[in-house]
C-alpha cells in the first residue's frame, strides 16, 4: 500500500514540468497579481484588493489555491516537492558515494586507517545532524563553495545536496563497518586473500555484494530524515532560496497568515507527511524484505 | 565509576575542543569566504568597510592567532560584533533554562509515552491495541515536528488563541504559566519521537518477554506486575536506553532550533537561528561553540548516568 503510495507521490512529482503547466496554464513562479478566474460562473479576483489570495478552487487552475503573490499553490507544490525529492535523493548519492569506500576501508583495512576514520565519523556522530547542516549550508551559502573541480555558486540547489550528504555519512559507514569487520574472518574472504587478491578488488567484488542489504535499507532511511531535513534546513534559511519552491520554503511562507489563508500552510504540510509516511512505508517494507531476521540493527540510523 | 565518568567528561572536552576548531577552519578559511568581506558588509560592503574589518579583528595575523584570539573573546563572554551584540554568553546561559525545559520536558513525554504504549502492545500482543498502538506510532513517526509545530502554532496559538502566541515564564514565577508556554513545543517536539520509541522498546520487550529467567519468574508464582517490573522492563530497556541518550543530547542542536523560532520561545535554538540569519561571523562561532559544549556535556551526563544504572555499559559504546 505505501509502495504504491509512494510510487503515485514519485511519479506525479517528477513528471510535474510535463503536465502541470498545461492543466493549470502557469508555471510555479509566475505572479498573477491582477489577474481574474472564473469560480461557479462568477469571475474572483485571484488576490483580492485586501491582498488575501483566493482559496482551494478544486478545478485545473488554482487547484488548491494561490499564494499572495498569485502563483498556483498546487504547481509549486508539485514542483516544490520536486525540488524536496531530488534534494534528498542527491544527498543520498553522495552519502553512499562517500560512506561505502570509508565503510569498506575502515572494517577490512582496521588498524591505523580504522582509527583514523571512526575517530572522524564519531566527531560528526556526537553532533546533531541538523545543526552541522545549518552551519556548514551558512558557511558555503554566503558566497558559494570550491571544491575541488566542483564550484558550487551560493543560493545553488547544490548546497543542501553537499551538506545533507556529508552531514548523513556516519549514519552511512557506520552500520557498514560494523558488518564489513563481520565478515572480515569469514572462509570466502580468507581464501580470496590466500589467492593473491588485492584489498581494493576484494572489497568491491567479494565484500560489497554482501552489504547490499544493508545499504539499500540505510539508504532508504536516510532519504526519508534528507527530506525532512530539507524542509528543516530551509525553513532556517539555510537551504532552498525563497523564490524556488521547495517543501521547506512553502511551509515557512505558510506560517505567515494562516487566519486568511490556511491552505497555504495545511497544502504543503499534508504533502510532507504523505511524503514521509509512504516513504517510512517503503522503507520498512524493504527492510523487512531484505532483512527479514533483524540481522542488522537499523535504530541508531536517524539523523533528523 | 568515578574513573569512568572523569574519562567521559575528559573525552567530551576533547570532543568540544576539536569542534571549536572545526568551527573556526569552517568559517574562517573554507574556500571562497574571506572573512573580511563578510565582515566588512558582504555584498553592501565597500573597500573601507573591509579594510576596517581587517583593522579591527586583526585578520592580517597568523590563523593561530587568530583561533587563540577569538576562542578567548567566545570563553570570556565578550565577542565583538560589526553590528552590535551585549554580552552573547549571559545571553546565552539567560536562554539555556528554556531550552532545558523544552527538552527535557519533551524527553520525559516521549519515553514515558513511548514505555507506557509498548507495555500495552507487549500485554495484548498480536491483538487489536497492539495492532492499533503499533499503526499509531508508525503515523505519529511520520509526522515530522517541523510540521507539527508548524500547525499547532498556527492554529491553536495563532488563529484559535487557545495557547499563548510567543514567550516564557519561568517556572519559579509561575508553574501554570510555564506548562502553558510549553505544552504545544512539548507535544510537537515529542509525538515523532515517541511513535520511534513505541516500536523500539516493544521489539526490545518482546524480546525480553521470551526469556528464560521471565518463564522462571513465572513458574516460581511471581505476580504478573513483578514479573513485567522486574524482569522485563529492567532487562528490555536496557537497548532504548542508547537511543533515549543520543536523541537527548542531539536534541539540543536538532529540534530546538525551529520550535522555538515557531513558538517564539527565547531559548538558546531560537537565538541561534536568528544569529544565522545576520551572516555575523564571530557570533555565529561563538553559538556553534556554546551549543556544541552543551550537546557534548549532555550526551557525557547521559552516559555517566546510563553506566551507573548498568554496569555492564561502561565500555566505551559498541559501534553498531
Amino acid at each position: 500500500m505505501f509502495g504504491s503510495l509512494f510510487a503515485v507521490i514519485v511519479l506525479a512529482v517528477l513528471a510535474a514540468p510535463l503536465y502541470a503547466s498545461q492543466v493549470a496554464h502557469t508555471t510555479p513562479s509566475e505572479n498573477h497579481l491582477t489577474d481574474r478566474t472564473v469560480v461557479d460562473g462568477e469571475r474572483t479576483d485571484i488576490v483580492s484588493l485586501e491582498g488575501i489570495p483566493i482559496g482551494p478552487t478544486w478545478r485545473g487552475s488554482y487547484l488548491l489555491g494561490a499564494d499572495e503573490n498569485g502563483r498556483d499553490l498546487a504547481v509549486r507544490l508539485l514542483y516544490g516537492a520536486r525540488t524536496s525529492l531530488l534534494i534528498g535523493g542527491g544527498a543520498v548519492l553522495l552519502t553512499l558515494l562517500l560512506a561505502v569506500p570509508l565503510g569498506l576501508a575502515a572494517g577490512y583495512l582496521g588498524g591505523r586507517t580504522d582509527t583514523l576514520i571512526s575517530r572522524l565519523l564519531d566527531l560528526l556522530w556526537s553532533f546533531p545532524a541538523l545543526l552541522l547542516g545549518v552551519l556548514l549550508s551558512t558557511a558555503i551559502s554566503h558566497s558559494g563553495a570550491q571544491i575541488g573541480p566542483v564550484t558550487i555558486s551560493s543560493g545553488s540547489k547544490l548546497i543542501p545536496v553537499v551538506v545533507i550528504g556529508l552531514v548523513y555519512v556516519p549514519y552511512m559507514t557506520r552500520p557498514l563497518r560494523g558488518q564489513v569487520m563481520a565478515l572480515r574472518g569469514q572462509p570466502f574472504v580468507e581464501a580470496a586473500r590466500a589467492a593473491g587478491m588485492r584489498p581494493a578488488r576484494l572489497m568491491a567484488s567479494e565484500l560489497l555484494p554482501h552489504l547490499l542489504t544493508t545499504i539499500v535499507v540505510v539508504s532508504t532511511l536516510l532519504f526519508v530524515n534528507a527530506v525532512v531535513l530539507e524542509a528543516a534546513l530551509t525553513f532556517l534559511g539555510a537551504g532552498v532560496n525563497p523564490p524556488e519552491p521547495s517543501l521547506g520554503v512553502l511551509i515557512a511562507a505558510g506560517l505567515n497568515d494562516v487566519v486568511l489563508s490556511p491552505h497555504l500552510l495545511l497544502a504543503p504540510s499534508i504533502a510532507l507527511v504523505f511524503i514521509v509516511l509512504s516513504l517510512n512505508g517503503v522503507a520498512e517494507g524493504v527492510r523487512r524484505a531484505l532483512d527479514p531476521r533483524g540481522t542488522v540493527n537499523f535504530d541508531l540510523v536517524r539523523g533528523r | 565509576m568515578i574513573r569512568y565518568a572523569a574519562r567521559r567528561f575528559g573525552a567530551a572536552l576533547v570532543t568540544a575542543w576539536v569542534a571549536s576548531m572545526v568551527a573556526f577552519v569552517l568559517f574562517w578559511t573554507i574556500p571562497n569566504v574571506d572573512p573580511a568581506f563578510w565582515l566588512g558588509g558582504g555584498l553592501k560592503g565597500t573597500n573601507e568597510t573591509r579594510a576596517i574589518a581587517t583593522e579591527k579583528y586583526g585578520l592580517d595575523d597568523p590563523l593561530p592567532v587568530q583561533y587563540v584570539r577569538l576562542m578567548k573573546s567566545i570563553l570570556n563572554g565578550e565577542i565583538e560584533c560589526f553590528y552590535s551584540c551585549g554580552s552573547l554568553r549571559a545571553t546565552f546561559v539567560q536562554a539555556l533554562p528554556v531550552t532545558i525545559s523544552l527538552v527535557v520536558g519533551a524527553g520525559l513525554i516521549a519515553v514515558g509515552l513511548g514505555v507506557f504504549l509498548a507495555l500495552i502492545c507487549v500485554r495484548h500482543r498480536g491483538r487489536w491495541q497492539d495492532r492499533l498502538i503499533t499503526s499509531a506510532a508508525a503515523a505519529a513517526y511520520s509526522v515530522p515536528s517541523l510540521v507539527l509545530a508548524a500547525l499547532l502554532w498556527a492554529f491553536l496559538s495563532y488563529k484559535w488563541r487557545l495557547f499563548p502566541e510567543e514567550g516564557y515564564v519561568g517556572l519559579r514565577d509561575s508553574p501554570w504559566g510555564w506548562a502553558k508556554h510549553l505544552c504545544l513545543p512539548w507535544i510537537a517536539s515529542a509525538l515523532p519521537f515517541a511513535g520511534a520509541y513505541v516500536q523500539v522498546v516493544r521489539a526490545s520487550l518482546l524480546d525480553a518477554v521470551d526469556q528464560d529467567w521471565v518463564r522462571t519468574a513465572r513458574a516460581k508464582g511471581l505476580p504478573e506486575k513483578k514479573v513485567i517490573r522486574r524482569h522485563v522492563l529492567r532487562n528490555g530497556l536496557i537497548p532504548p536506553v542508547n537511543i533515549w541518550g543520543l536523541d537527548f543530547s542531539h536534541a539540543f542542536g536538532g529540534f530546538v532550533l525551529y520550535v522555538e523560532v515557531i513558538f517564539g520561545l527565547p531559548g538558546v535554538g531560537g537565538l541561534t537561528a536568528n544569529t544565522l540569519g545576520t551572516f555575523d561571523l564571530p557570533p555565529i562561532v561563538a553559538l556553534a561553540v556554546y551549543l556544541a559544549i552543551v550537546v557534548v556535556f549532555f550526551s557525557a551526563v547521559v552516559d555517566v548516568i546510563v553506566a551507573w544504572l548498568d554496569p555492564r555499559l561502561r565500555q566505551p559504546r559498541p559501534s553498531t
